[in-house]
């Protein structure tokens, strides 16, 4: 009966092709504004490294005086400081590790080959690649040895590659970051990211960085960072190394625990470490705090996704219950007009279930077809998203789940949408009309 | 096979009570062909529409097949009137989209009969009212006459016991009229018992029993033809 259902709705879009069109142009149009905010929410709130979110964990320490507080919502400071990154990333420890800061330099070839550009750079330790499960095309990581040696070498991304060096394997070339000439080690693929999990300071959906250098430049190069800088006490930092040596707050860092007990025995650390650090007079607090959270927690805790994206998507499902609205009012008109051709069916046999049920499947038709071009109309917000601001590329997009979520969205408003009028043309009684067709 | 024992319908509205039918009392045994005469707005077509259980009664007793019609719901209704009654009405009631083939058809998928069997049924039932070429063609392609035989085959279809009548040649002229009468008197031939709601005199003279509804009840009735000891009336 369900073909039989098919056929007849389809029959009936075309007995009343404009009321029709009407309507899925109303369910379009307000599934494809639904899906386009909905779309963003789904980018933003999704989980960026779901193979081992629950195994990377942003370390934060409580660095500061009894009494300061923070802007976090726990007064935790979001970052750490040089010397306690330092610390930690040359801790002996099992653990993969990554010390991250951004950072930027004019990059050029030093001829007239490339024009120069400004370009954010990361610094990171070797662990990150590894750690935030970046793929080489060609070279790889620099070694231990370059790492501590503060050697002048970097990894780019493949884009970086074609466009300082036109090819995708530009291992062993040289660039220049301002005046530092670096060598290349190694070309990773793009690092495609929606949320800029590892580094939420400067903006949560900003583009990774596509040039990477290692952490011992800071100190060897002096390479101030191009993020946040932030201090809780008066420090005076007339030399770069006083900034090194201070209690402000500029760098990240990273560690992954594969399980509860790697994460024990890291917490145990943490915890010596800040009672030796407490010796020599830093951590003046009587108890030891610091936090580990996971990727989703510490987006969640950045609130990446804030009140203005939800109310977004929820004043969007009202411009949908509004389409909603004028589409019940066009069914109710569109069936009860048919209430003849039901007495009629009625007559011939059709129980008040198998005429609900015909009508439900019309309307999960609309919902199909209206499904269908609220997926276009999304991609065209998106589209004018993405155009509107670079900031959003990443993010005003539809996944293969969004794109089956959207007809899923719209046949059920619209089943919900014509519920009502369905009911009220089963219940017709059938003999009003049999006699007046 | 068909008893309603003081059957009642009556319609309310805040203000009036109207009494459709009261202590309506007919007895139909198979194979009859009754015409119900009476005049406009004394019962006969609510009479028709219980009788097909397209709406409800407000007193009294029914029974179908020994079948308590008051104690059955919409779907076993449906399924009943599905399975044993076919109607045939003054405005013929084809559905305007769909062609003869698919019209005749629409009982028939009602009751899940599978598809070869009802391609046979609908190419009979075609066949029998001299419309088999036309199965194609839409309702509004036909003249009166072919749609109200259109709408025969689609009672026909079915196979049921009674069919049920409502002025089926009203809407036509003498000539169709009397084919359509003829097909009816041939299909009760065949065994179908019919019940015929009608306003011409002649027409119901041809039919084997006669009934009259005044005022929501049986009046009257004259036994044409047939078994003497066919009871009507209580």
């Amino acid at each position: 009966m369900f073909s039989h259902y098919i056929d007849l709705s389809w029959r009936s879009f075309k007995r009343t092709p404009l009321v029709s069109l009407l309507m899925v142009i109303a369910i379009g149009v307000g599934i494809g504004i639904t899906m386009t905010s909905l779309s963003v929410y789904h980018m933003m709130s999704m989980d960026p490294i779901p193979e081992k979110s629950d195994k990377l964990f942003a370390v934060q320490l409580q660095s500061m005086d009894e009494g300061e507080s923070w802007w976090s919502p726990d007064s935790m400071p979001y970052q750490l400081t040089y010397r306690d990154t330092e610390n930690l990333l040359n801790a002996d420890l099992p653990f993969k590790r990554a010390a991250l800061m951004k950072t930027g330099f004019s990059v050029h070839l030093n001829s007239d080959k490339v024009k120069p550009f400004l370009e954010q750079t990361r610094v990171a330790s070797r662990d990150a690649f590894d750690m935030f499960n970046l793929s080489f095309i060609n070279g790889g990581v620099w070694s231990k040895e370059q790492e501590s040696s503060a050697a002048p070498v970097a990894v780019i991304s493949q884009s970086i590659s074609k466009k300082l060096f036109g090819t995708s394997n530009s291992v062993g070339e040289t660039f220049y970051l301002d005046d530092l000439s670096v060598r290349v080690v190694g070309v990773i693929e793009d690092w495609k990211l929606h949320i800029k999990y590892f580094d939420l300071n400067n903006g949560s959906f900003n583009k990774p960085e596509h040039i990477f250098i290692p952490f011992s430049l800071i100190k060897a190069n002096e390479i101030d960072t191009w993020g946040n800088t932030n201090g809780w006490k008066h420090e005076p930092v007339k030399v770069f190394n006083d900034k090194l040596q201070s209690e402000k707050f500029w760098l990240q860092f990273w560690v992954e625990l594969n399980n509860a007990s790697e994460k024990r025995v890291f917490e145990a650390y943490l915890e010596n470490y800040i009672a030796e650090e407490k010796k020599a007079g830093r951590f003046t607090r009587e108890k030891a705090e610091y936090k580990l959270r996971d990727v989703n927690q510490w987006i969640s805790y950045w609130e990446v996704v804030n009140e203005d994206n939800k109310i977004m998507v929820a004043l969007s499902f009202m411009f949908l219950a509004v389409c909603l609205a004028n589409i019940l009012g066009l069914l109710l008109a569109k069936f009860l007009r048919r209430a003849p051709e039901v007495g009629v069916r009625r007559a011939l046999g059709a129980s008040k279930k198998q005429v609900f049920f015909q009508h439900i499947v019309e309307v999960g038709m609309l919902g199909l077809f209206g499904g269908v071009i609220g997926i276009i109309v999304a991609q065209v917000g998106l589209f004018g998203i993405r155009q509107s601001l670079s900031y959003y590329d990443a993010l005003a997009n539809m996944d293969i789940s969004m794109l089956m979520t959207a007809p899923l969205i719209a046949i059920s408003a619209c089943i919900i949408a014509g519920l009502y009028p369905a009911w009220l043309v089963c219940n017709t009684t059938p003999a009003t009309y049999l006699k007046t067709q | 096979m068909l008893k309603m024992n003081n059957i009642s319908k009556m319609y309310q509205t805040e203000m009036v009570q109207t009494h459709a039918l009261r202590d309506f009392n007919l007895n139909v045994e198979e194979g009859e062909f009754i015409a119900v005469t009476g005049p406009s707005g004394s019962g006969k077509t609510t009479f028709l529409n219980i009788a097909g259980m397209l709406e409800p009664f407000t007193g009294g007793e029914y029974l179908l097949d020994g079948i308590d019609v008051g104690k059955l719901n919409d779907n076993q209704r449906a399924d009943l009137r599905n399975q044993k009654i076919g109607f045939i009405f003054q405005g013929f009631n084809l559905i305007p989209d769909l062609n003869l083939y698919e019209n005749v058809e629409v009982p028939l998928r009602y009751r899940g009969i599978k598809a070869a069997e009802r391609k046979r049924r609908i190419e009979q039932c075609l066949e029998q009212v001299g419309l088999a070429s036309r199965a194609k063609h839409l309702p509004q392609q036909l003249s009166g006459g072919q749609q109200q035989r259109v709408a025969i085959a689609r009672a026909l279809a079915g196979e049921p016991r009674f069919l049920l009548a409502d002025e089926p040649t009203g809407n036509l002229d003498s000539l169709m009229a009397r084919q359509v009468m003829e097909l009816l008197e041939q299909i009760n031939r065949d065994g179908a018992t019919i019940i015929m709601v009608t306003h011409d005199a002649e027409l119901a003279r041809r039919a084997p029993r006669n009934i009259q509804v005044v005022d929501g009840q049986l009046a009257d009735f004259t036994l044409y033809q047939g078994n003497p000891n066919m009871a009507v009336g209580a």
